[in-house]
């Protein structure tokens, strides 16, 4: 091992150009000349040793780590915190000045910080041992060593070679970095080879070059690295390779976590927070408790109180509370959503901008919508065998006269035409009891108010709807208030309501036509004043429930050919959506069951 | 070593802590994992970052020598069947939908 006078760094103040022929850099392969990026700005980010290593795994994992903002933590980095653990409790004693290293005895540190401009990284560094005039930077992994001859992957290697560096760079000598394995309580001996420091020093190099370019590096393709990777759900590997390649995607994503919305909407109910759950009361009942990890979201609607503590508590935990008025108007949501970068909206700003993309999206989202009613109608119908067969004919017609629509008006009258041919067929769907029900007759879709009980279902259910995708669009880094086909006005979520089109009939109406049909709600559920029909507290809950349940139902993915439940659809479509108006898939898959 | 599973499963934890104010602090920490069975034995349905985290933090309040906590797994939480025989009040395996209050 060379000893570190020689060490090999990227050369400060010089151009890029003249560190080629530089003597203690390894030799660039024929063809290849070694650009570093330059050496940080004072504003400019360092790279912190962890990026450097998932860089070697993944070059696209750390732009969206480090570029993007971007994190989901699984099974395995929960494990690596705990493993982590022994490295923040106990005594840590100050690193002392590279002159003053004790040289006769064994001294151990650890959480040290360190960082140099001139490399424009930076490190965390898990021990530190000091012996012998000589400093080992150590570092913590959870799992087992792996058997090959370096002694630990590449990524690992790198990422302890960063350590060294700056320890060096601080001034220290450092001959050797080490890796612990916490599961087989094995030690790897990490050597800095100069190919190892080349290695390590490109990799910063490349994934500082590439985040400040802007590009997100594509995905992996079929890489057994994907399957157990935390950000499976949010890169969504298989689904950006089908569109470059045609190959099936294999499983879907996982969710982020298994949580679930909480709903609270009984008037006078009161939120708070105890040790690790959210307790609900309302008043002549017994308290509820929820566990705070088992929240995806918290939905507020209409006069619910929350408490200061458990808002602090939901922020801390990235748990968006979404409010909601008691007609379940949208309001809102409180609470940091998605990524911490702007990086997807700009790209949305630019798509909607576009007149020409925007219309020719528009289209494909209205024919999805008039398909997929189409399909609820077909599937669920009860009445003639007669009557059916044109008006599907009818409805495919119209679904095709789509792609040929000039202009957004255009659209809109084929998207009435085909409403009107719906929810005219709608009675059809029902059983024969509820059609017998005077209560449940309808005629055509109205609102503010619905005037009658299938109509105030339907309203409630399309705001429920609209409430789901703008947490998903939100979580994909989106903005949900600006919209491709509709219009925008304050208060409007117009990108939830542009993408819930295709949903609306196979989620919300058939979750209506589902609590009706199984005798779940019931003529005297509603309350009719002043010209408009509203669902008591009861029914609220069932229909609220039911429309849960249908989101926890199975579908197979028209494009991947997965079987994935309807909830991580809705996430994986905002993921794809974020995907396709960032450019980096041609075109978003709508969802249209057969 | 823990299995380090993503998907969902069943566990019972139960455990002996001989100091009270430990106790009580393992019996709130608990409710935030899961359903209070019994004295000293919950139920839960955790994901394996839950899992690890629920592990994590017992392993913070308890003493090494003098408590003990099982975690015991039951399986996958939506595929196994639980043979419980349940005297006296009844049994339920956690069902995951979401709350509408």
């Amino acid at each position: 091992m060379s000893p570190s006078d020689t060490r090999s760094d990227p050369p400060a103040g010089s151009t890029p150009g003249d560190d080629v022929a530089k003597p203690s850099r390894p030799a660039a392969r024929q063809g290849e000349l070694a650009l570093f990026a330059p050496p940080a700005a004072t504003d400019e980010m360092l790279v912190p040793a962890r990026m450097v290593n998932e860089w070697t795994y993944c070059p696209r994992l750390a732009v969206l780590e480090w570029g993007r903002g971007e994190w989901a933590g699984n099974a395995d980095t929960a494990a690596g915190r705990r493993a982590h653990k022994a490295t923040e409790t106990g005594a840590a004693p100050a690193l002392p000045e590279p002159e003053a290293l004790p040289d006769d005895r064994t001294l151990k540190t650890r959480r040290l910080l360190l960082a140099s401009e001139r490399l424009g990284l930076t490190a965390e560094l898990d021990v530190i041992e000091a012996d012998d005039g000589c400093v080992v930077p150590v570092d913590i992994k959870t799992g087992k060593r792996p058997h090959v001859a370096e002694g630990a992957y590449l990524p690992e290697r790198v990422q302890v070679c960063v350590q060294a560096l700056l320890l060096r760079e601080a001034g220290y000598v450092c001959d050797e970095g080490a890796l612990w394995f916490a599961d087989s309580r094995e030690r790897v001996r990490v050597e800095l080879t100069d190919e190892l420091i080349a290695t390590a020093l490109r990799a910063a190099s490349d994934l500082r070059l590439t985040v400040a370019s802007g590009r997100l590096p594509p995905p992996l393709d079929h890489s057994p690295k994907c399957v157990r990777c935390s950000l499976l759900p949010i890169c969504l590997p298989d689904e950006v390779n089908w569109f470059r390649k045609g190959a099936i995607a294999r499983t879907p994503p996982p969710a982020a976590t298994p949580a679930l919305p909480l709903y609270v909407q009984t008037p006078g109910a009161r939120v708070t927070k105890k040790d690790f759950a959210l307790v609900v009361q309302v008043e002549g009942e017994a308290d509820r408790a929820v566990p705070l990890d088992e929240v995806s979201e918290l939905v507020l609607a209409g006069p619910v109180s929350l408490t200061t503590p458990a808002v602090h508590e939901l922020l801390r935990r990235d748990v968006p509370v979404a409010w909601m008025s008691s007609g379940f108007w949208y309001l809102g949501s409180t609470g940091p959503q998605g990524p911490r970068s702007a990086a997807v909206r700009t790209a949305q700003y630019a798509f909607a901008a576009d007149e020409a993309r925007r219309l020719v999206f528009a289209r494909e989202l209205v024919a999805a919508k008039i398909r997929n009613s189409r399909t609820i109608l077909r599937r669920n119908w009860r009445g003639e065998d007669g009557e059916r067969g044109p008006l599907l004919d009818r409805l495919a017609l119209l679904a095709d006269r789509t792609a040929r629509a000039e202009t957004a008006a255009a659209l809109l009258g084929i998207e009435g035409e085909a409403a009107a041919l719906y929810f005219r067929a709608l009675p059809k769907l029902f059983t024969e009891g509820v059609a017998a029900l005077p209560a449940f007759a309808f005629e055509r879709r109205n609102r503010r108010p619905p005037a009658d009980p299938v109509n105030a279902c339907l309203s409630l259910l399309y705001a429920v709807l609209t409430r789901t995708f703008a947490s998903a669009i939100s979580v994909a880094g989106l903005d949900p208030w600006k919209g491709v086909y509709h219009v925008e006005r304050p208060g409007r979520p117009a990108l939830a309501l542009d993408l819930i089109e295709p949903f609306r009939p196979v989620l919300a109406d058939s979750a209506v036509l589902m609590a009706l049909n199984n005798g779940e709600l019931a003529p005297d559920d509603f309350v009719s004043a002043a010209g408009g029909c509203n669902l008591k507290p009861k029914a609220r809950r069932a229909l609220i429930a039911a429309y849960e349940r249908r989101l926890d139902q199975e579908t197979t993915h028209p494009a991947f050919g997965y079987q994935v439940s309807m909830r991580r659809l809705i996430q994986i479509q905002a993921r794809l959506f974020a995907r396709f108006v960032s450019g980096e898939i041609p075109r978003y898959p709508h969802y249209v069951p057969r | 070593m823990a299995r380090r599973s993503n998907a969902e499963h069943a566990y019972v934890v139960a455990y002996d802590i001989s100091d009270p104010k430990r106790w009580r602090r393992v019996f709130k920490t608990m409710k935030g994992y899961g359903r209070w069975l019994q004295l000293s034995v919950f139920h839960c349905r955790l994901d394996g970052g839950r899992r690890a985290e629920m592990a994590s933090m017992l392993e913070d309040l308890i003493d090494r020598d003098t408590d003990h906590v099982i975690i015991l797994d039951l399986g996958p939480a939506e595929d196994v069947e639980l043979a419980v025989e349940s005297l006296g009040k009844s049994f339920q395996p956690i069902e995951r939908r979401a709350v509408v209050i």
